[in-house]
Formats: C-alpha cells, structure tokens, sequence
C-alpha cells in the first residue's frame, strides 16, 4: 500500500543514510584492482614561460614511479577545451599560467608518485605574464573581438535625462571549493576500451575528449559518474584529470587511479570569473532609468573555455528583473596568465545582475531614497515595460508581487526605519538592510545542449531501473526524477532503482549545469515511461477488450481503465509473457527557445526563475568586521517536486552567493602565481557565517507557466544571487557612517578589509 | 616497559600496528589499510573538517569521546586508545545512530562528501554533553566545512538531538570498553620503521635519554602543525620523540599570583580553565581553530612553532608569561618576549624543549585581546592584539600592548607603550600613540591582508581598547 504521494512531498535525499554513514560512494572510494597505479601531475611553476628545458631523470628514478609522461606521449590530440581548443592537456613549449601541467607520473603509490613529481628540473625563460582585467585591457590581449550590445539610443537618453551619475565596479573571482576534489579511477579493458569513473558533471564530453587524446572513437571509452562531492560549475569542463589519468592507463596498460590534493585542486584549475564594469547611466528624479551605457570585462584566465557563454549570460542578466529601454554594452573578454575561469553557479548571470544592481543602489543613494521603491519603479512590467534588451517578452513575470508580499513578510519598511535609528545612536557599531530580487533565464544559451535522454526498464518484478544524462551532485536531481518516474508509475519511490550516469546506456548527453537537469532528464524519463505505458495499456486494451478513451490511472499499484482496474504487478508479469517490450529510451528537447547570436535578439530562455531576499547586518566601524543579523527569503520554485531539496538549494546557493561577496577571496601575485590555495588561505562560509535569523519560504503561488516537469521550477543556480541583499545591506550599513549623504565605493567581496577602507575612504573625502 | 606494537581499539575491536610507518597518516590507514572509504580527505591540512574521526580516551572510568582531523594525525596516535570511524556508528540490525538520523530527518546532507565529518563531530558532541545550546553546536561543528547546505539543516539536526533521550549502543557497552582500553594503555611506544624511528616517553627522564640519543628528531605536541611537512611538503620526518605521552608535561597549576600550564596541555583544556581568569583569552582560543586543532593542540606546541600568526604568543607576550625551558640538565625561566628570534625561529637549542608557561594572574588589571579574521570561524588572524593595562585614578600605570600579524614575530609595541604610560585615560591620549604604532610595526601584505589595513586595524584596536575601557561595555558584534 501506498500511503503518500510522491510528489511535491518531502522525503530525504535518495542518498541520504549512505552519507550519514559513509557508504556513499564516490571515485576515489572504489576498491583498486591489485595492480592499480597512482597518477599525479608535475605543473608549471612560472605563469609564463617559454620551457628551455625539462629534465624528468629524477622523477624517473624516484621510488615506485613506473612511467612518466608528456605530450609527447599522447597519440591523439593533446587538447581538452570543452567548445573552443586552447586548453593543452600538457604545455609543449609554452605555459600560460602557474599550474599548467607539463607531465603526469605512475607510480604504486599516491604519496610516491606525488613526491616524485617534485623532483622535475625545468628550466623557464620567463615572458612577462598578464593578471589583471586592467592590464589585459591596456594590452588588448582578449580572446573574442569585442562584442557590442545596442538597443534604441542610450546616449541620447542620458544626456536629455534629469540625473546623470557614472563610475566603475568589480566582483572578485571565487574558487569552486567542492569537497570532494577532481577524481578519476580508470580501468584499461580489451581492445584499447577503457572504462573511467570520474569526477564531473559532463561525461559525456569525458568521454569525447578522451578519446580524442587517444585517437579512438568514443565508442570504445565508458565515462560512469555515481555522484559527485558537489560540483557548481567546477566540474562541467575541467577535464584534464580525467584526460591525464585515462592517459595513464592506457600507457601503462594498468587500472590508474589520479586525485588532485586540494592545493594542486585550486591551483590548476578555473575559477569564477572576475568582472569589471565602467558605466555611464542617466535617470529621472523618481530612479526610472532612462539610458545606460556599460563596459563589461571579464578575467577569462589563459583559455576560452566556457568564457563565451558564461560573458553572453552576463549580457542577458544585465537587466536583472529591470526595464532597461535604451542600452549600449560593450563586453571584452580579457586573456590573462591565470587558470582559466570557468563555470561557477550563476554562470555570468550573476555577474551581469551584481552590476546593475550597483548602478541601482548608487541612484537611490544619489536621489536620496529608500533603494526599494527604485528597484520597484525600474521593474519590468505585466502588459507593457515587458521585452528585455534581446527582444524577449517576459510571460511569467510575478517579481513585482514576490517583492511586494517579502516586503511584509520581512517587515521591511519598519526594520529600514528602525536601521536608521540605531545608527543615529551608535557609532562604532552600524546596521545597513537591503531588498534585492532576482530574475534567472532557465535553458542552456547554446540550443544544441537543451537536450536529454533517459532509459528506464521495467524487470517482470516490477522493480524500475532508472537511468538519465544527469549527474547527481547534492542537488537531488536522481531523486526528484525518481519521484517524477514512481509518480507516473502509481509506485512508491523504493521500486526505483537510481543508478549511475553511464555514457554507454545514455549517450551524448549535456553537461549537468543551467539549472536545468531536472528539467530536462526529468522530461526525458517521463518520455521512456510514457513509452512503455503506451506498449502496456495497447496490451492491456486488446487483451482484455477495453474501450476507453481517456488516459488511465496509475496509482497505488494499480492501473485504473474507468471501473476496471489490474495490479501493476501482475500484469507486467503477463505483459512480459505476451511478448510486450517493457524498456525504453527517453528525448526530450526544450521547446519554443530561439536565439541569435549575432543580431543578440531571440528567446533564449523557456521561462524566467524569480525571487528576493531581504538582509540585515551590522559592521564594526573600527576594524570592518561584519556579521548578518537577519535574512528573509522568498523564492520561486514553481510547483515543486521535493519542497525540502528545494530548500536546500536556496539556503546552500545563498551561503554560496554570500562567499562570493564577502569572505571569499582569491589572490595572485603580480607574477601569476595564486596565493589562496587551500583553506587555510581561502576562506568560505563556516557555520558562523550563517545569518543569525534565516526565514526561507518558497513562493506559494508559483506555477511554472510552460510545459516543465510538474511545472517546477529548478532552483539549481537562481538562489546564490539572492545574496546580493547581504552586499547592499554592508554597502547601506557604510552609507550610515556618513549620514547617508555621500556614496560610498566598495568592491566585491566586501571583506572586512574592503569594508573599513571604503569607511576610510567615505569619511576622508 | 617499551613496544613496538601500537595498540588500539577499533570500535570494540583490539588492533596491533607492529613498528607503523610512523608519517603515515591516521587518515590514509583508515582508508587504504582499514578500507573504510567513509571518511574523507578534503584537504589534508586540517582546515575542513571532511576527515573527522573520533577517538575515545580513558579519562578515569570515563571514555573522553575528541573529534580530530585524521590527515593530520600520525597512526600512532592510537596508542591506547579507541577509534571511531563514520562507519562504526551504524547498530549490528543495520540501524543508525541518533545522529546519524537526525542529520537524515533534518535533510542535512547535499552532495553528502563532508557529511561523515559532521556525523563524527556531532557525534562527540552528544557523547560528552547532556544538552546542546547554539553556541555549543556552532563551535562543534566550526571546523567542518560544508558547500552545499550553508549548515541551517545541519544545526537542526544537532538541536533536535535535545529530545533524544535513550542509551546509545556506546553507552549500553561503556562498561567493556574502559576495560579493554585499561588493558591495552601502558607501555612506551619505540617504532623503527626502516629509516624512521618514532618514540612516545612517559616520563621526562626517559624523554632526556631519547634526546640523548637521538640528537636530531622533531618534537611532536600535537602536530597540526608539524604533520603538515609529510602532508603538504611531502617531506619525511624522520624521528619523531612524541610529547604528549609524558603525563609530567600536561598539567595547570594556579596559585595566588600565576597559572602554570604544562607545556602539552591541550588548547581545549586551557582555554576551559583560563575562562575565569580573562575571558578575552577564552574566547580568542575558541576561535584559534576548529575542536578538532584544539582537542589536540597544544599550548607548548603553539609557542614553540613561532607562528607570527600563532594567537596564543601575543597574548601571552602581554601578559608578561614567562616559558620554562628544560634542558638536558636544568630548567629555566625566561620571559617569552626573549623568546622569539625570527619568523618561525625560537632560542631553543637541540634538545631543550618547552616544559610550561607561567602566566601571571592580574586581579586589578584591565585585560583585552581582539582577534581580527576575514572569516569568524577557525581563520588565522590578520591581526590579533592583546592589552594589558593596570589603571589608578584614571591613569595608566603599567601597560602591556602586543600584537600578532603584525610582524615576523609576535611583539609588543614598545613605542606606544612608552608613551602611553603615565598618562591619562583619555581618547586624545590613545589616538595619539597611532603614529608610534607605525614605528613599532612593518607589516607585511600577503594573501589575508594588505599592510595598510593592518596598520589601521591595530590603530583602530588601541581606539576600541579605550572606548571599552571608559564606557565599561564590550564593543563586540560576537
């Protein structure tokens, strides 16, 4: 008996026990073979450099070191970068960043292959590296020509406008900190083919690039993912590990197992993208933006990489939930000698939002006004204010009522009064509050990737084997999409067997990123499913001679024709005698998007993901210390399948999103070599950063208007920028220093550091 | 009696590791030669908490449950002792402890990779407390980093621990366990693993013999911090003379006038008793670094390594403590602002090791200590001051101001000092020794600080110390 509904219900993480007692199994806890070899990878200690000469001697002769291996080992191409080349598995003659890896070692060991790789003698002819946006700017060292955004007249809107103000701001690049670092276990089999468990959210792209390395076809290499330590972007290309273990043992003939420690983690692979705007805006005496000219720079680090993409969504988040009618964005792509940056959750979203978001609170700050009702006058509207810059019309857009009702809820108004008192009594000690929404295209920018497919099998028990493209990294995905299956099924979810990604049983998947993998691997299972009632209910009909029109039901483990009803079970059993297939495939493509690249007009997005948080903090004034008092949330979910994961989305994303703008900090010297790598250095939220007062709802009245899974909405990325409030609250707590009167500059993160200097600077002018 | 068999308790298991490789880390055992793959290596320095085990140590008749970080802790640490790895805590019906089902119930894992490190730390929580209030579940799980939670589940499900209220199987089995852990905790570990030797006294006479003959080893007092040259450096060390096995060693004593504290008492243990005497010192001690660093952590151990950044020197330096030094032949005294030589350098020569630290009890004096981090939990300081102050009729008589971070070494500010005593409590007063502050320090910029903010952020602490001083309130966000 079935006694609840699987759906839009709360039950744990499919994983859940197995974590809590360690069962869970990740690459780097598969029992080796005995003749498992260890990898690790020597890496370029110069950001860049031409080599003069590599001497591997010592590392050959180190102990338990079987084989060493460079470029020149590698039979096919000796690139991993995911869209554009640019990425070498090993540098030739030439490194581009501090970490780049030169040679891999084997050895019988992880501690002797790793002291091994020490032991290199290279010699470097130093060429001067390039770091920061501003240098690459000053340079024209970029990757892509610059890339012009314009719609209707910006300038000839600021200059007819009442107000004018201009000036420039930065977020700061963020290091992915999964806990679980890069992994791969890779297994040689017979005739070439290998099989590699691997740490990523892109298997399918594994297993392409591998075999590419090994100039094989991708039929002869299995990429399998169980889950992954998390993930957040870091995952979604990143695939020299992968690359140089399979490299390994295809060489050595040898099952090889290669882990990145934690530092060699952080310094050798891509991180968030830095951005740098300078922008020009020109609005009326109530906030309304008239015109807005904007340049926006990004640090892509030494390779293209995903930096196209993740660039072209900071252009499509310009606007955040805003009207902007007259705009103009020019977008440089800055090459440096740094790893390259990557996907992080956001995805350049994020970026763009944190921009105009700034340009927003500098208007309230210079018009004197309560920067929500700003925010508000600029909102996008139902009937008119309603096509973005790229020409879409926004169908679905509830931020004006989700910004209203939050507003309540958190008490808002009477908070933002009580804020300005206590700073008119105190001095050493300020309180700042900020609403921030937030408006996210679901789909994948790139058409060709909003694609999934599934492969479920029905066994003549009834057990269900469920098999998808998505990739399982604490998000739930297996389990909402497990529930989706039982649901359709009339099952309960235990009868579910969630098991692992596999490019053999899925092929030519999309990486598991955009928020969407629910949505589209969900969709793509349901479509196996459907298949296979299809062949069941045919069966069913003309066996025993049923007319009936409408669609059955299937619900606790019966399947309903009107008033006759048969027992799943059973009649699998009976399907299964009757020669009825009880397997299928699963597609499933988003429908209705459409974007042009060139002309940057199109719909790109199936729908929009809304939400807003209000936060609270209190800065000291004497040493810029912080702390969050308070943070109401209200976010939209749609209608969703599994309120507790979803939750656990927006708290985590939200945390995530506050690191970004305010402890976390990546550094690098002028010379390109990277100083915070590893957590005593880096430092991300710990459980003391969690706001003191944490309300966190999900919308009531959301409903995902197109045709999406249980018309959900994914909350994958969408939430971490709801952490913007907590950084215009720091910027609102700074403003109070000076009676509100002047506005103050601060860059993200806002650290401590940034926080006093930006008070120093305040007061000294 | 000496052996080289080191002999432990895996959950109720006896175990014998004859002549260990004494760099092997407790973590790699557990997972390459116990092959239990539940606990994690998220970093190998300490600083996520995804590798946390616990061990059970016979305190009396009671087990001491101490959640630690297995990267950085050799294998003979079990000497003795009980471990308790994720895996252990599951019932034989394949049932879950309460803290795994809390952590279950409360959705409190993601992707679930530091999950086993909160299960084991929330598990020495609930063994070796009765209640769990906020503060205590914050500083349990302060040295456990999560990615996907942003931890609100997790202290849920810490809290609902509250209303669980029958006996654990470790309880139900309390009995056996101090039994077998008495039989096996008695004899002096002597390993010789090849060309790696490991030795673990009891007494400090046999401990001077082994320096003796073993002119050239490393101390180890704890060793998060010396481990890491086998765990980050990929280095061997090649003997190591253990210093926490000497009872002599791990002691507080307190008269009218001062606290003795051996040199391998624990952080944790310190930082308890020091509460009543300066709170300041308490509370910079619980955010020194996670439960974890400080169950074994020792006071000694964070002197002698010379951090600039070790928050217990500058402290201590304003507090005038002195370091009792024992050598092969005598002990002495020496004021610990004599103790520092250079970055990471003390005045101990070969041989000679911290026996204690004297600290003088000020009942008059006004005693405050800021730690200033980017992040509140187990961070290193970007500053961290310390001011001792004895005040008559509103002016200064003695004063001690030290700061760590703020140089090489931790020091005092000699300059701001001079100028400041005698004189009035006066806000004029303080702010005007800033520019002395600049003399007194060079900092450095790196990778947690630039000097400019140093340089203000101590000038700025002069200023808080003084409005705390004259309003007779904490100016704290904590």
């Amino acid at each position: 008996m079935i006694k609840e509904e699987y759906i839009n219900n709360i039950i744990p993480h499919d994983s859940a026990y197995k974590h809590v007692d360690g069962s869970a199994e990740y690459t780097d806890d598969i029992i080796e073979p005995e003749q498992t070899l260890f990898g690790a990878i020597g890496w370029s200690k110069k950001a860049h450099a031409i080599i003069k000469k590599i001497d591997l001697k010592d590392v050959r002769l180190s102990e338990g070191v079987v084989s060493v291996f460079t470029y020149l080992d590698i039979p096919g191409k000796n690139d991993v970068g995911p869209v554009f080349d640019g990425d070498p598995i090993f540098a030739k003659k030439k490194v581009e960043f501090y970490g780049q890896p030169l040679f891999a070692v084997a050895a019988t060991s992880i501690e002797l292959a790793r002291k091994a790789v020490l032991k290199a003698k290279i010699n470097y002819k130093e060429l001067r590296p390039i770091v920061t946006i501003k240098d690459s700017l000053e340079k024209k060292q970029t990757h892509f020509k610059v890339r012009k955004i314009k719609k209707g007249n910006a300038l000839k809107k600021i200059l007819k406008s009442e107000n004018y103000l201009k000036g420039n701001f930065t977020t700061g690049s963020q290091e992915h900190f999964y806990l679980e670092g890069q992994s791969a276990f890779a297994i040689p089999k017979e005739d070439n083919n290998l099989l590699v468990y691997s740490s990523t959210q892109h298997p399918s792209e594994a297993q392409q690039l591998i075999a590419k390395m090994l100039k094989q076809k991708s039929n002869s290499i299995t990429v399998l993912v169980r889950r992954i330590g998390g993930g957040f972007g870091g995952k979604e290309t990143n695939f020299m590990t992968a690359a140089i273990c399979s490299l390994l043992a295809f060489k050595t003939k040898r099952p090889v197992k290669l882990r990145l420690d934690r530092d060699d983690d952080i310094i050798l692979t891509g991180k968030r993208h830095e951005f740098y705007s300078e922008y020009e805006v020109g609005f009326d005496n109530q906030g309304l933006i008239n015109g807005l000219k904007l340049k926006l720079a990004s640090n892509c680090g030494m390779s293209p990489d995903l930096s196209y993409a993740i660039n072209e969504r900071a252009l499509l988040h310009i606007d955040n939930a805003y009207h902007l009618s007259d705009i103009e964005i020019e977008n440089h792509l800055c090459k440096t000698n740094i790893s390259t940056s990557t996907a992080f959750r956001g995805f350049g979203g994020n970026q763009g939002m944190m921009s105009i978001e700034n340009i927003i609170d500098n208007i309230s700050r210079h018009l004197n006004k309560d920067p929500s009702e700003i925010r508000k006058v600029n909102f996008y509207k139902n009937n008119t204010k309603n096509i973005t810059h790229y020409g879409m019309k926004i169908e679905d857009n509830v931020i004006g009522d989700i910004f209203e009702k939050l507003i309540k809820s958190s008490d808002y108004k009477k908070r933002y009064a009580e804020v300005k008192k206590f700073n008119k009594k105190n001095k050493y000690k300020k309180k700042g509050i900020a609403i921030t929404p937030v408006k996210f295209g679901i789909s994948f920018t790139t058409l060709h990737l909003n694609q999934a497919g599934a492969l479920v099998h029905i066994y003549t028990d009834g057990s269900i084997y469920l098999n998808h493209g998505g990739i399982e990294m604490g998000q739930g995905t297996h389990t909402k999409i497990a529930q989706l299956v039982s649901h359709s099924l009339g099952l309960s979810f235990e009868k579910v067997k969630i098991s692992s990604t596999n490019t053999s049983k899925v092929p030519n998947t999309s990486a598991s990123a955009a928020s969407s993998t629910t949505d589209l691997n969900g969709a793509a299972a349901l479509n196996a499913v459907n298949k296979i009632k299809n062949n069941l209910e045919t069966f069913i009909k003309s066996k025993y001679k049923i007319f009936y029109n409408k669609e059955p039901i299937y619900k606790d483990e019966q399947i309903i024709f009107g008033n006759r009803t048969f027992n799943f079970f059973k009649i699998i059993k009976e399907a299964y005698l009757n020669r009825v297939s009880l397997s299928s495939t699963g597609f499933y493509k988003t429908p209705k998007i459409k974007f042009n690249k060139e002309n940057f007009l199109g719909r790109p997005f199936l729908y929009f993901c809304y939400g807003a948080s209000v936060s609270e903090v209190t800065i000291d004034t004497l040493t810029g210390e912080n702390i969050v008092d308070r943070v109401d949330i209200l976010h939209d979910a749609g209608k969703p399948i599994n309120p507790a994961l979803e939750i656990g989305q927006i708290e985590g994303g939200f945390i995530q999103g506050q690191g970004w703008l305010t402890i976390e900090e990546v550094k690098w010297k002028a010379n390109g070599q990277i100083t915070t790598f590893s957590p005593s250095t880096y430092k991300i939220p710990a459980v003391s950063d969690m706001p003191k007062k944490f309300n966190v709802e999900i919308y009531k009245d959301g409903k995902n208007k197109e045709k999406v899974v249980n018309k959900a909405k994914t909350t994958g990325e969408p939430p971490l920028m709801l952490a913007m409030s907590v950084f215009y609250a720091i910027k609102d707590a700074i403003a109070s220093v000076e009676n509100y009167k002047k506005i103050p500059s601060i860059n993200a993160p806002a650290t401590p550091e940034k926080i006093l200097m930006s008070i120093k600077n305040l007061t000294k002018n | 009696m000496n052996t080289n068999k080191v002999q432990f308790l895996l959950n109720n298991k006896i175990c014998e590791l004859i002549n260990p490789d004494p760099n092997q880390t407790l973590l790699n055992f557990i997972r390459t030669k116990l092959k239990k793959t539940g606990t994690k290596e998220g970093c190998a320095e300490g600083g996520c908490g995804a590798c946390t085990v616990v061990v059970g140590e016979l305190n009396n008749d009671q087990i001491v449950y101490k959640s630690i970080n297995s990267c950085i802790t050799f294998v003979t640490f079990l000497h003795g002792k009980q471990l308790l790895v994720v895996e252990d805590l599951i019932n034989q019906d394949g049932s879950h402890h309460p803290v795994q089902q809390a952590m279950v119930r409360f959705h409190g894992s993601q992707c679930g990779f530091c999950t086993p490190g909160f299960v084991m730390s929330l598990f020495s929580m609930y063994k070796n407390h009765n209640s769990y209030n906020s503060d205590l579940i914050k500083d349990t799980i302060s040295g456990n980093l999560c990615r996907c939670t942003g931890y609100r589940p997790i202290v849920d499900a810490a809290k609902s621990l509250n209303k669980v209220d029958f006996k654990d199987n470790f309880s139900k089995n309390k009995k056996k366990t101090v039994k077998i852990l008495k039989k096996i905790n008695s004899k002096n570990l002597s390993i010789i693993n090849k060309d790696k030797k490991y030795f673990s006294p009891s007494t400090i006479s046999e401990l001077k013999k082994i320096i003796i003959r073993n002119p050239k080893s490393q101390f180890l007092n704890g060793g998060t911090d010396l481990s890491l040259i086998v765990t980050k450096e990929r280095k061997d060390i090649n003997t190591i003379i253990n210093l926490k096995s000497i009872k002599e060693l791990d002691f507080i004593k307190t008269n009218n006038n001062y606290i003795e504290v051996g040199s391998t008492t624990s952080l944790i243990k310190f930082e308890n008793f020091i509460l009543k005497y300066y709170p300041d010192f308490n509370s910079i001690l619980k955010r020194y670094g996670s439960v974890q660093v400080r169950n074994v952590g020792s006071i000694g151990g964070n002197i002698a390594t010379a951090s600039p950044i070790g928050d217990t020197s500058p402290i201590l330096l304003s507090l005038n403590a002195e370091i009792i030094i024992q050598s092969k032949v005598n002990k002495k005294n020496i004021p610990i602002s004599k103790f520092f030589k250079g970055y990471r350098k003390t005045i101990l020569k070969t041989g000679e090791f911290i026996y204690s630290i004297k600290i003088p009890i000020y009942k008059k004096n006004i005693f405050k200590a800021y730690k200033i981090s980017k992040r509140f939990d187990d961070d290193i300081s970007s500053v961290c001051a310390s001011f001792n102050l004895e005040i008559i009729n509103k002016k200064i008589k003695k004063i001690a101001i030290a700061f760590g971070g703020m140089a090489e070494i931790p020091k005092r500010a000699t300059n701001c000092e001079k100028i400041l005593k005698n004189k009035n409590l006066s806000l004029i007063n303080f702010e005007n020794v800033n520019k002395s502050l600049e003399k007194d320090f060079k900092p450095i910029d790196d990778m947690r600080a630039t000097k400019n903010y140093r340089i203000e952020v101590a000038k700025n602490l002069l200023t808080k110390c003084f409005l705390e001083i004259e309003s007779n309130k904490l100016i704290r966000l904590n």
